[in-house]
């Protein structure tokens, strides 16, 4: 039954993990970049930014003809609402992963502290595991898995923490200075494109609940081991 | 350096939001079409083309004269003595109200469903074999009618119980009985006049779901005033209003655009009132 | 006076006509009953009448009945069912001379029979000299009778919804397909029914076939063109004999008609239970 709002519904889920795995591709070449200040590869990190914006286009478009035409109610609305606002999550962190490339791009020259390198490579695949977990609970509305979201999150934060504590402890020469506060933001980056995929899976426990709330509360920060329920 | 970023256009193509009409071929150009009966216009000046394989759409208030226009379709208005047309109807590139033109021969090709279901009051079979009798239609009777039921989605429910009173089943069964009848004769478009109007959401779906099936085959033009249903099957949509002037009603078109546009982002000021629900 | 009590005198005037009329009917029923029954004999089924009212019959009488009955039904349904899809499906009701038609018919029904009968003894008998036979008996009743079949199968062909005319015209039908596969055989049992009504009416007219030359004794069985009776006419016939016999035998053959038109309309009832569609 409804057969066109359900192939429609099916096309909209399908265009959003494809969006996911471009994103997973963009962060996986900014990562490389970063660490091995390639400016070329930042190059085309940054060309590859509008295909992103290309899907997501389609994708806001797609859900505003959808509403119009099929009036989904229940889990069909949620499900739209849902992809509409990790739609944006997902463009955001494609943006993250471009002001990533840019900043490497200006910092080609320096000279790169081994530790911290490695600390973003970290990171980085912190974050990359974080998309993939939240994309994969999204598509098996497994409210669980999206929850662990918060802990995986916990981890990217700390090791932001830790690489503010190792720029400061860089010295006083001016050039490295200079790329410790250019990594401050690039950790900045990555700890944002992790906030984006806890957001993700915000969105799962809505569609599976109904519920639309934040996993942690911001004046209640969490202690690392068992995420709140609020029921 | 292993570059991992493939050329992208092609993947930024295959990642399909909605399947977007493209509209393909004409099957009908209305060109400056005006009804009147008995010397009153009901409906002026319609010009639109309808395309093969797309459901069709009429929307509009009561006495915007889609009824009227959509009859002009398979010449049923010939049947009102007092009705007169004015203006061409092109099928296929032909005039549709040439003085050579048979109006059977144009029926058999462009059928009908109605707003109330009419089944006859004979058999289940007798119905849906009724039109291929009539036009003398070669091949098997019990094949032409099991195709027709196969192709209405109506079969299974009465494979055993062909040769009962069609009045025996529900509404909802009637009216697929009615497309059945309509799809024996093997037409190449098929008009509904408010097709489940008189029927409860369940079957209404059905009969969606059915003309999403039939497009494929088919050309689909309806009338509906539920313009949820227009938004939610058809491709292009058209919708009409009244123009009164001196105490006299016309039907006019207002705007006919792809549904999508339609329901998003109407041109016509009065289009959007009408589908926000702000007015008629 | 209070609506209760309007409510309930109105219904006691309603019993009291209903009874009136049952007690009428009733009395005049038995009576007949009583005297005609013993009388319904093979006797008076098959001998010819007679002088002598033990040996008489009314066998002339009943077969010329039934002949009649028979020509009627082929002259008047094809004429009257004809006329009436004439009148309903083809003819634009607008036009003057429809509508003086349709008032023609209707006026037609209410002339008293026995007009017919002074018509059908200037035109018929006299007028192209068929002479006082059967056929001409046969065609009078025709007459009489075909202005009820036609309203009787307007009404009829009127009661089919026209929703059956458009789906059947638009899945290419012709109007003379649409007329003859879907119009009539749904009309079929209405006009069944106003039919059988009809007929039973003419069988029991004795007027006209006294005006046109029925004769009141026949003892030879009736042809087409030859003198005949009818069993109105013989029932007549007998009444007015002297001998107290033949008023019983009158009784008896009134019975026998009264069996052959109840059993008519007996079955105009069950034909239109038995075909009657809701739509």
């Amino acid at each position: 039954m409804r057969v066109t709002l359900q192939e429609e519904l099916d096309q909209l889920e399908s265009a959003l993990q494809e969006e996911g795995a471009l994103v997973l591709r963009a962060l996986r070449g900014t990562l490389n970049a970063l660490a091995q200040q390639d400016a070329e590869l930042a190059d085309e990190v940054i060309a590859f930014d509008d295909e992103i914006d290309a899907v997501y286009l389609g994708i806001q478009e797609g859900i505003q003809s959808l509403l119009a035409r099929q009036t989904p109610v229940a889990v069909d609305l949620r499900l739209v609402l849902a992809v509409l606002h990790n739609n944006l999550h997902l463009e955001r962190m494609a943006d993250y992963c471009v002001t990533i490339a840019k900043l490497t791009k200006l910092v080609q020259e320096a000279e790169a502290a081994e530790t911290l390198i490695e600390g973003f490579e970290e990171m980085g695949s912190r974050a990359e595991e974080m998309i993939r977990v939240a994309l994969d609970s999204f598509a098996d509305r497994n409210l669980d898995r999206a929850e662990s979201l918060v802990d995986l999150d916990e981890l990217i934060d700390r090791a932001n923490r830790r690489v503010v504590h190792h720029v400061l402890s860089l010295g006083g020469d001016p050039d490295k200075r200079e790329w410790g506060l250019r990594m401050i933001i690039v950790s900045r980056c990555l700890e944002r494109i992790g906030d984006h995929a806890v957001d993700i899976g915000e969105q799962t426990a809505f569609l599976v609940t109904g519920e639309f709330r934040e996993f942690t509360d911001a004046s209640h920060p969490v202690d690392g081991t068992t995420p709140r329920h609020m029921d | 350096m292993v570059n991992i970023i493939e050329p992208m256009t092609q993947i930024a193509q295959s990642v399909r939001t909605e399947t977007p009409f493209e509209p393909k071929e004409k099957i009908f150009e209305v060109r400056d079409l005006t009804v009147s009966y008995s010397g009153d216009p009901a409906l002026r000046g319609v010009s639109l083309d309808v395309y093969q394989n797309a459901i069709t759409a009429f929307i509009g208030p009561s006495g915007c004269g889609k009824s009227t226009f959509i009859r002009c379709f398979n010449r049923m208005n010939d049947l009102i003595p007092t009705a007169t047309i004015e203006g061409t109807i092109l099928y296929h590139g032909a005039d549709l109200y040439d003085d050579e033109v048979d109006p059977v021969e144009v029926r058999k090709r462009i059928g009908m469903v109605f707003q109330k279901p009419n089944p006859f009051p004979k058999s289940i079979f007798d119905n849906v074999a009724f039109g291929p009798r009539v036009l003398g239609m070669e091949g098997s009777m019990d094949g032409i009618v099991e195709k027709a039921l196969q192709n209405a989605a109506l079969w299974d429910e009465v494979k055993d119980r062909l040769k009962e009173s069609a009045l025996s089943l529900s509404g909802g069964q009637q009216q697929r009985l009615c497309i059945a009848r309509c799809l024996a004769v093997e037409p190449d478009v098929i008009l509904m006049d408010e097709p489940a109007s008189a029927l409860d959401p369940i079957s209404t779906t059905r009969i969606e779901d059915l003309m999403h099936e039939l497009k494929r085959e088919y050309t689909i033009v309806i009338v509906t005033h539920n313009m949820q249903q227009a938004a939610r099957v058809a491709d292009m949509t058209a919708f009409f209003s009244v123009e009164v002037s001196n105490g006299d009603r016309t039907g006019i078109l207002v705007e006919y655009d792809v549904t999508s546009k339609i329901f998003t982002q109407p041109s016509d000021r009065r289009t959007e009132d009408y589908v926000t629900g702000r007015f008629g | 006076m209070s609506r209760a009590m309007r409510g309930r005198l109105f219904k006691a005037a309603l019993l009291l006509s209903l009874a009136i009329a049952f007690i009428t009917l009733g009395t005049l029923l038995v009576d007949v009953l009583q005297k005609g029954l013993p009388y319904v004999d093979s006797i008076l089924l098959t001998n010819p009448p007679s002088a002598d009212p033990d040996r008489a019959g009314a066998r002339p009488a009943i077969l010329a009945t039934i002949y009649i009955g028979v020509l009627l039904i082929l002259f008047t349904v094809p004429l009257g069912v004809g006329t009436a899809i004439y009148l309903e499906e083809y003819a634009n009701k607008e036009r003057w001379y429809n509508r003086l038609l349709e008032v023609n018919i209707q006026n037609l029904a209410a002339v008293p029979s026995i007009v017919y009968g002074i018509l059908g003894l200037a035109f018929l008998v006299r007028g192209i000299g068929l002479g006082r036979v059967l056929l001409a008996g046969a065609l009078i009743l025709t007459l009489l009778v075909l202005p009820t079949i036609i309203i009787a199968a307007r009404e009829a062909i009127r009661a089919v919804p026209d929703s059956i005319r458009q789906g059947a015209y638009a899945l290419g039908a012709t109007q003379w397909q649409v007329v003859w596969r879907q119009v009539l055989p749904a009309a079929l049992p209405g006009i069944a029914t106003g039919s059988i009504l009809s007929l039973s009416r003419a069988i029991g007219e004795t007027a006209p076939l006294l005006l046109i030359g029925a004769l009141t004794y026949v003892a030879f069985d009736p042809t087409l063109t030859g003198s005949f009776t009818a069993l109105p006419v013989q029932i007549y016939n007998w009444t007015k004999q002297p001998q107290d016999e033949f008023k019983l035998l009158a009784a008896a053959a009134i019975v026998v008609l009264l069996v052959i038109l109840l059993t008519l309309n007996a079955f105009a009832i069950f034909l239109r239970n038995r075909y009657q569609k809701r739509w």
